[in-house]
């Protein structure tokens, strides 16, 4: 039936709006799904002609309802078009009656889903009863492929980051060699010299990651925008949670204060004249 | 002044060196990662199309092959209609089912199946690893695939009783077959696990109880040898509009859409590298100058060329770059390896595809765009250490 059906939505999506004949049968109802209204240019009331296959368009259809669907990740990446109708319509038109492609069952309460199914796929062949959170696990499998790829990605770009900023924090410090010697020379202790490039350091770093926040919440805003106008959907795509700011704040400070304290170390650990000669 | 003078200036810092380079290496490693993702995807698809040699496919209007259950009704007379066309060297059908097979070892048993029905003469859809292929006509045998070989315990000689269409109001199956195993095959397309098997198309059609009808989902066609693809495709499509007419060129394009996600991604993550690039080395090619004015005063002032300074900056902008990308290349290609791995366990890829291929244009490609970024990077601190006014350097570092 789910064969039929993709094949009657490729069908009028392919055919497009076609004028009743006078004299025809009384249409069936059909709901569009708004983009597919929107490509054919029909609105509630306009007929259209539907079949099984091109050369067969022989049911009169009226559109009653344009529907937006519900935002689904599983079919976001499809060009798919669907339209609804009643099922005795659709059996009727596909001269297949009296068959499903599948049943959704409300159990009674307290019942197990897993001994229900189980039950029910004893009973006969030809079906085959799955609990719901066991097609949500299946239907859910290219989201966690897609989720550990990201999470693979992310790994990369945290040591790629880490790395630079070990790097820019490194030189940040080592810029201040003539005022860590000056310092040194009027009697300032290593430890307060330490304690000053440190807090510039971690200065930096807040300011840094605070730019980094506000980066992401305006690339997260375009990402969204972008891919809910090029896929039509309401889904959202990209989206900046508290957890997220956390670990990349605290990512970049705690990073930024090592670097800057390794930095500092080494800086103050050094002779005041060798800072100051530039060796 | 030497051409090595970039080096030891790095080694005069080994600390900062060490890390830009292994800044730019991780970078470089995630920009030939994106430039293998955003061509791979196409080139393996293509690949994986074309491996037969077959450049066509004729699916039901409006689907993709093997997108939907969709099936076109009549394969013998479309079959003929497209056998009968000069430019096709070959065309075979192709029916994709649910079966079940009882396992000897457990017959009130069912276990679920792929069934494909084929025209053993005309198919471009598995390579026989073991037995022998199906003859023409063979009503009686069946090709399995490794996965259904090893879960059903059955070899080339074996008998498998295939089930078809269950039917749920009688409790029992609708139609059952006993074929023998004629050999084991490879399926080109099937994801990792499939469990296929093989008929000729009117057994498949009979086990799906459809032979009235004379289903198929697809249809492969080769061209001939000398026949433009784009302009068969034109004339089938003229000539077949109840079905959808694509060559591989199509279905890619169809595929780069679905995948466009990954194209973008490889686009924005070999962006960002190179902005780290360009920022470790402009930064610390900045600094180092900065460092040595007073010195790149005194070489001016006791005759050493502007040029020489401008090089020597340079090349240890271009050092770095050469270091940290070629380890990042290596780097790269390791990890290519594990991304790809996380990315064709999608269900329902075919088992050959892969998202990351290695092509020497794609490391060129990378190793071309770092090595051109990081020049640029290096270039606008080399000016500076060129232009640099011996005088009022030297005025200053004295007072």
């Amino acid at each position: 039936m789910r064969v039929l059906r993709a094949a009657i939505a490729a069908f009028v999506f392919l055919t497009g709006w076609m004028p009743a004949p006078l004299g025809a049968q009384a249409p069936i109802g059909v709901a569009l799904e708004r983009r597919l209204a929107d490509e054919l240019r029909l609105q509630i009331g306009d007929t259209l002609r539907l079949g099984p296959s091109p050369d067969s368009l022989r049911a009169l259809a009226r559109v009653e309802a344009i529907y937006d669907p519900a935002p689904d990740p599983s079919t976001v990446m499809r060009d798919d078009r669907r339209m609804r109708m009643h099922l005795p319509d659709l059996a009727a038109l596909l001269g297949q009656p009296d068959r499903v492609d599948r049943f959704g069952v409300v159990l009674q309460p307290g019942v197990s889903d897993s001994v229900a199914a189980a039950r029910l796929n004893e009973l006969a062949f030809g079906y085959r009863a799955y609990p719901s959170a066991e097609i949500a696990a299946g239907s859910s499998r290219t989201f966690e492929v897609v989720s550990r790829f990201h999470k693979a990605i992310a790994v990369i770009t945290i040591v790629a980051s880490a790395v630079f900023l070990l790097c820019i924090m490194l030189l940040k410090v080592e810029e201040r060699r003539l005022d860590a010697a000056v310092m040194r020379f009027v009697g300032v202790r290593r430890r307060t010299i330490v304690g000053a490039l440190v807090l510039e350091a971690a200065a930096i770093a807040v300011v840094g990651a605070v730019l980094g926040v506000g980066f992401a919440v305006i690339a997260s805003w375009v990402t969204n925008a972008y891919y809910q106008q090029r896929f039509a959907t309401a889904l959202i795509f990209s989206r900046v949670t508290f957890d997220i700011v956390l670990f990349g704040t605290v990512l970049s400070i705690v990073l930024g204060v090592g670097a800057g304290a390794l930095a500092a170390w080494r800086l103050a650990g050094t002779k005041p004249m060798a800072l100051w000669s530039r060796t | 002044m030497s051409s090595l003078g970039g080096v030891r200036q790095l080694l005069r810092h080994p600390l900062r060196s060490v890390l830009s380079i292994l800044g730019i290496a991780v970078a470089s490693a995630m920009l030939l990662d994106m430039v293998m993702l955003s061509g791979g995807i196409e080139v393996s698809f293509a690949k994986l199309l074309l491996s037969r040699g077959w450049q066509v496919r004729v699916s039901p209007k409006g689907t993709l092959p093997f997108d939907t259950e969709a099936t076109m009704p009549g394969a013998t007379t479309l079959l003929a209609a497209l056998r009968a066309d000069a430019s096709v060297a070959q065309a075979g059908p192709v029916l994709g089912t649910a079966v079940y097979a009882r396992p000897s070892w457990k017959p009130d048993s069912l276990v679920a199946l792929f069934g494909y029905g084929i025209e053993p003469g005309a198919q471009a859809l598995y390579e026989v690893t073991a037995g022998t292929d199906l003859r023409r006509g063979d009503q009686d045998g069946v090709l399995v695939g490794d996965v259904v070989a090893s879960r059903l315990r059955v070899q080339p000689g074996d008998t498998l009783v295939v089930v078809g269409r269950l039917d749920p109001q009688l409790a029992a199956s609708g139609i059952e077959r006993r074929l023998v195993v004629r050999g084991v095959v490879r399926w080109l397309y099937d994801y990792r696990g499939q469990p296929s098997i093989g008929t000729v198309l009117p057994v498949m059609q009979s086990l799906a109880k459809s032979r009235v009808q004379d289903p198929a989902s697809v249809m492969m066609v080769r061209l001939k040898d000398s026949v433009s693809t784009a302009d068969a495709v034109a004339r089938l499509r003229a000539a077949l509009p109840a079905v959808e007419v694509r060559s591989v060129e199509d279905l890619v394009v169809n595929f780069r859409e679905r995948l466009v996600y990954f194209r973008q991604l490889a686009l924005i993550l070999g962006s960002v590298s190179l902005v780290v690039t360009v920022l470790l080395i402009g930064t610390l090619l900045t600094i180092t100058v900065n460092e040595r004015l007073a010195e790149i005063a005194t070489l001016r002032a006791i005759g050493v060329q502007r040029s020489s300074i401008l090089r020597q900056i340079f090349l240890e902008g271009m050092t770095l770059v050469g270091l940290g990308g070629s380890i990042g290349m290596v780097l790269g290609l390791v990890t290519a390896r594990q991304l790809d791995a996380i990315l064709t366990s999608f269900p329902g890829l075919p088992a050959a595809f892969s998202f990351f291929v290695v092509r020497p244009q794609e490391v060129l490609i990378a190793a071309a765009v770092l090595f051109v970024t990081g020049a640029l990077a290096g270039l606008w601190p080399a000016w500076l250490a060129a232009r640099a006014p011996i005088a009022a350097t030297l005025r200053g570092e004295a007072t």
